[in-house]
């Protein structure tokens, strides 16, 4: 069994040696599908943290409980619990926001980092630990949420959060808010991360 | 208890849980979230028709939703269209105004679209786009104006501007409008638009 | 919208992949060689029919009536996920041999987003029956279409000369990105 990392890299792997979206590559549909603008990323990202911390809480809670062949289902049930939760709270108290962010917010459920972490950590550590990875990987897909959405909503629109950004001299790319900006832009934040990865790593060595 | 019994149990109590837990939410949240859609719906109504001070819905089928809007007097100062089709992305939804004559528009909102940003989004603005509907003539089809002028007292009374480099989104909102215009009067003319029949009813 | 309508819509217009990023997970990892991308799509396509029936019945006979739309998220993922189960158990019996070609990728399929996805998405634009079916089927060969063509190109990339830190994950990703673009050309299709 590998060693018991210490309380912050605990937490801390989920910013960067883990992050689900840049290293994990897991969570791609609601990074390229709401980070057309950087309050519906942030909004996006609270939401799947609301499910993946609560959902690591009960699982690792509960876990001694549970048997192992009915394991997965007892987890989906329990993160679309959650899910449905944070899709009504938004729609009832935030409705442009559900508006914007749509039937994505429901497909948090199938967000491969949610089941991901249940299943690789929070069914076999404490709550303690659980807690903290959970919190870590949010905050990992935070950032990488906000990376992406303030990329392409400055260049894409000109704006920050709503906020003109740029000057008028600027001409918005368009291409930054549809889909084909959204895949070049994360193919080449992907580049950057291998390549920033790798030169950590030479200077190391 | 044997593997089997406990695999049902634990699924049961599961399942029970999130089920009340969710049932729970779901009541709270309910009414909230039934009332910021009637919120939407009256917002969209009070900008298509502004001497609005009531509305209440009078004809809804698979293709338009008709409002009819009062004034103080509870007289019939217009009535608000809600309907949608497709655009030139996805499928736009919008409400327009007409007068109890159904023969002007008041007024034109865009409720729902997802088309190109920057070009065919514009159909929402009301400086490229919206402030060419006020006043309208609808007895005939109304028909496109292309290339766009920049004033709408250049276009003729039955005359809706298109957005330069966003033809084929301000076509599909025109086609929209006009197709649900044809239908509108269609229901007018088989009297389901008069409330005093309903009334009598 | 009417039925050939949805059907090309869910195709190309709004290709599930390149318009609506669903689908993403497997878009990357299993499109590298053409026939594993085409039996991939293949399941896909069939799980997605199945649930696109499975999600209209659930929805329409019993959480409308009951109004119990609350529950829509939590019943849509056990029904998916309890389809894929008894496909892969039906599909094992009945014929080893497309078990043998499909197999693998079924439980992949219950995190699929594009499933998940097709039942949220059906659900949200209203269809009737066959609209709803129609739309699986479509969404499904739209699946197919950008992971076959995605494939295709993939094995080419291979072999040129792309820059390390892009090679894998990062390339397919600029590569979709371009294909997106091909793609958007299609609105304005449907009358």
């Amino acid at each position: 069994m590998p060693p018991k990392k210490s309380i912050g890299a605990e937490y801390l792997k989920g910013l960067w040696d883990e992050n689900p979206v840049f290293r994990q590559l897991l969570g791609m549909c609601p990074t390229l599908a709401v980070t057309n603008a950087v309050i519906n990323g942030i909004a996006m990202g609270l939401a799947t943290a609301f499910v993946l911390i609560l959902s690591s809480l009960v699982v690792s809670s509960i876990k001694k409980l549970i048997p192992n062949q009915v394991r997965i289902a007892t987890f989906i049930v329990i993160i679309a619990s959650f899910v449905t939760i944070a899709d009504r709270f938004l729609a009832a108290f935030f409705p442009p926001i559900s508006k914007a962010l749509g039937p994505y917010v429901p497909l948090i459920v199938v967000n491969c980092i949610i089941l991901g972490r249940q299943e690789a950590f929070s069914s076999k550590n404490s709550v303690g630990r659980s807690l903290l990875d959970a919190f870590g990987m949010s905050t990992g897909f935070i950032l990488a949420l906000l990376i992406l959405s303030s990329i392409r909503e400055i260049l894409g629109s000109g704006t920050f959060l709503g906020f003109q950004v740029m000057g008028s001299w600027f001409k918005p790319w368009v291409i930054m808010i549809l889909p084909a900006g959204a895949f070049i832009t994360l193919g080449v934040l992907l580049g950057i991360a291998i390549l920033i990865e790798s030169k950590t790593k030479t200077r190391s060595t | 208890m044997s593997l089997s019994a406990r695999m049902i149990v634990v699924l049961t109590v599961v399942g029970l849980i999130s089920g009340s837990l969710l049932a729970v939410v779901g009541l709270l949240t309910k009414e909230r979230i039934e009332m910021n859609r009637q919120q939407e719906i009256q917002t969209a109504i009070n900008e298509v028709i502004p001497s609005t001070k009531t509305s209440h819905k009078i004809y809804e089928d698979e293709t338009l939703t008709v409002y009819e809007s009062l004034d103080e007097n509870k007289n019939n100062v217009g009535f608000a269209v809600y309907t949608s089709g497709t655009g030139f992305q996805d499928i736009i939804t919008l409400m327009y105004g007409v007068d109890p004559s159904v023969s002007k528009i008041k007024n034109l909102t865009i409720l729902d679209q997802k088309e190109t940003p920057g070009l065919g989004a514009k159909i929402t603005d009301e400086k490229s786009f919206l402030r060419f509907w006020e006043g309208r003539n609808c007895e005939k089809p109304l028909s496109l104006r292309k290339p766009a002028v920049d004033s709408p007292e250049k276009l003729a009374p039955s005359e809706v501007n298109a957005i330069t480099g966003a033809t084929i989104s301000s076509e599909k909102v025109l086609e929209i409008v006009n197709l649900s215009l044809q239908r509108l009067k269609q229901i007018k003319q088989g009297g389901k638009l008069s409330s005093e029949e309903k009334n009598a009813t | 919208m009417d039925i050939l309508t949805v059907f090309v819509a869910a195709i190309l217009v709004n290709n599930f992949v390149l318009y609506y990023f669903l689908g993403i997970c497997p878009f990357l990892g299993v499109s590298k060689k053409i026939d594993s991308a085409f039996s991939m799509g293949m399941a896909v396509t069939f799980v997605m029919t199945l649930t696109a029936v499975a999600s209209w019945m659930i929805n329409h006979w019993i959480l409308i009536p009951f109004g119990l739309d609350y529950l829509q998220i939590v019943s849509f993922i056990l029904v998916i996920a309890s389809l894929v189960q008894l496909v892969e158990m039906f599909i094992r019996k009945m014929s080893p041999p497309l078990y043998q070609a499909l197999g693998i990728y079924l439980p992949l399929i219950t995190t699929n987003c594009a499933i998940m996805g097709l039942a949220l998405l059906a659900a949200l634009k209203d269809y009737n029956f066959i609209k709803t079916v129609v739309f699986g089927v479509g969404s499904g060969l739209g699946f197919t279409l950008a992971i076959v063509l995605m494939a295709g190109i993939r094995e080419q990339l291979d072999l040129a000369d792309v820059p390390k830190p892009l090679k894998g994950a990062g390339i397919a990703l600029i590569v979709a990105g371009i294909m997106a673009l091909a793609f958007s050309g299609f609105s304005g299709m449907i009358k």
